[in-house]
């Protein structure tokens, strides 16, 4: 899983638009995947760094738990329904989103297309 | 170069008791179809089926923007005023324009919250109409989200509103329709999309007039997409099934939007409903 989030961290960088729609973002998210934890690091849209827990010492401003089946539909060309979106794995009970939920709804494009950076085939949107 | 068939023109209506100037487009000749866009957005999700030579060969599409969306402007003194749309507001609307255009039990097509309204229009005002395709819709669902989010004055809520509804969008929709559709909840006007959503999120009163409706007078077709986070197949469904006579049509590929996300893989959809309508003689506007 580290990889794919440090595929995620290499494409964005190759990614303008991600960038420029996440200046002004400054945040770390918590990505949790079954009982394994993955701290993303943002500053001015770019991935600064990646770290994995467990951890309590890394303060994280909104969380996405979800399990590792889940996120490897998410990342198909062409999930099946309810696994396409982040919103849609809450939908399904495969996801939960905790913390400051406004702070990620704010920077939601942002954030469902850097995820949809793993995607088997990018031209399909997040 | 190309010029589409499509025109567009102006309407003046009265609704609760003031002028409404509203924008409406139309192709086409013979049945009259009224279709009515979703929350957030305006008549460009239509475009698609009213410049399609086929289906508006036989059925005159007509299609409006709510007031406060698209070129439909809010009423005179807007700017002190909270937009909470209303069932009663959404109905009067849809009459007036059907009056105002002088359409003769026109079909009515609408989606999502235009689809929600059709059903209620099929409830308590079905001899008006000669049928319902009811696009994305349903009796009824709570929000999961906060509809708040979408009007502050610290973030943009077009833009936050499109990043939402993206998550009802097919993945099968081609890119270029999938943008199209996002851009119209970009350029939603300020607290246009909450005051939709408080329609469609809290009133609950067409649970109880579905077994109301009369499909023997007026059938009612029911479409959803597989890929709509908000009006799910379980939804659709169910709403069908408290409604006598409804039939229900699920499309695996597409989601929320289908007629603008993806017009090629809803159109054959859309044509079989049109076939499931009464053909009724077409009176000149």
């Amino acid at each position: 899983m580290i990889e794919t989030f440090k595929h995620i961290q290499f494409t964005l960088e190759s990614t303008p638009h991600l960038l420029r729609l996440g200046r002004l973002f400054a945040e770390t998210v918590l990505i949790q995947v079954d009982r394994h934890e993955y701290y993303l690091t943002f500053d001015k849209g770019h991935l600064v760094n990646l770290a994995e827990g467990p951890s309590r010492k890394i303060p994280w401003r909104f969380a996405l738990r979800t399990d590792a089946e889940a996120l490897e539909k998410f990342w198909q060309a062409r999930p099946e329904p309810g696994f396409h979106d982040i919103f849609g794995l809450v939908k399904i009970g495969r996801g939960r989103i905790d913390g400051d939920i406004l702070s990620l709804v704010k920077n939601l494009r942002f954030f469902k297309e850097v995820m949809g950076l793993a995607r088997a085939n990018e031209e399909v949107a997040a | 170069m190309s010029i589409e068939p499509i025109t567009g023109r102006y309407l003046t209506v009265t609704v609760q008791g003031t002028p409404r100037r509203v924008y409406f487009e139309e192709a086409g000749q013979g049945r009259p179809v009224l279709c009515l866009h979703t929350a957030g957005a305006d008549t460009r999700q239509w475009r698609h089926l009213l410049n399609d030579a086929e289906i508006t060969a036989s059925n005159r599409l007509i299609a409006f923007d709510m007031p406060w969306h698209g070129k439909s402007l809010p009423p005179e003194g807007f700017e002190t005023e909270e937009y909470l749309l209303t069932t009663e507001a959404y109905i009067e609307t849809v009459l007036a324009v059907i009056d105002g255009l002088g359409l003769d039990r026109p079909v009515l097509a609408g989606c999502s919250m235009g689809g929600r309204i059709a059903l209620q229009l099929a409830a308590l005002h079905g001899h008006k109409f000669s049928g319902f395709i009811a696009i994305e819709a349903s009796d009824f669902q709570p929000a999961w989200y906060d509809i708040d989010w979408f009007h502050r004055p610290d973030a943009h809520g077009g833009e936050m509103g499109a990043a939402l509804v993206s998550a009802n969008i097919s993945p099968y929709a081609p890119n270029a329709e999938r943008w199209n559709t996002l851009w119209m909840f970009m350029q939603s006007g300020p607290g246009v999309f909450r005051g939709d959503l408080s329609f469609y999120t809290k009133d609950d009163s067409l649970i109880a007039r579905l077994p109301n409706i009369d499909t023997s007078k007026t059938p009612v077709h029911i479409i959803v997409g597989a890929y709509d986070l908000t009006c799910t197949p379980e939804d659709a469904k169910r709403t069908a099934d408290a409604i006598p006579g409804a039939t229900l049509a699920v499309m695996d590929e597409l989601g929320h939007f289908p007629m603008s996300e993806h017009p090629d893989g809803f159109r054959p959809f859309f044509a079989d409903a049109l076939a499931r309508m009464p053909v009724t003689a077409a009176k000149a506007a």
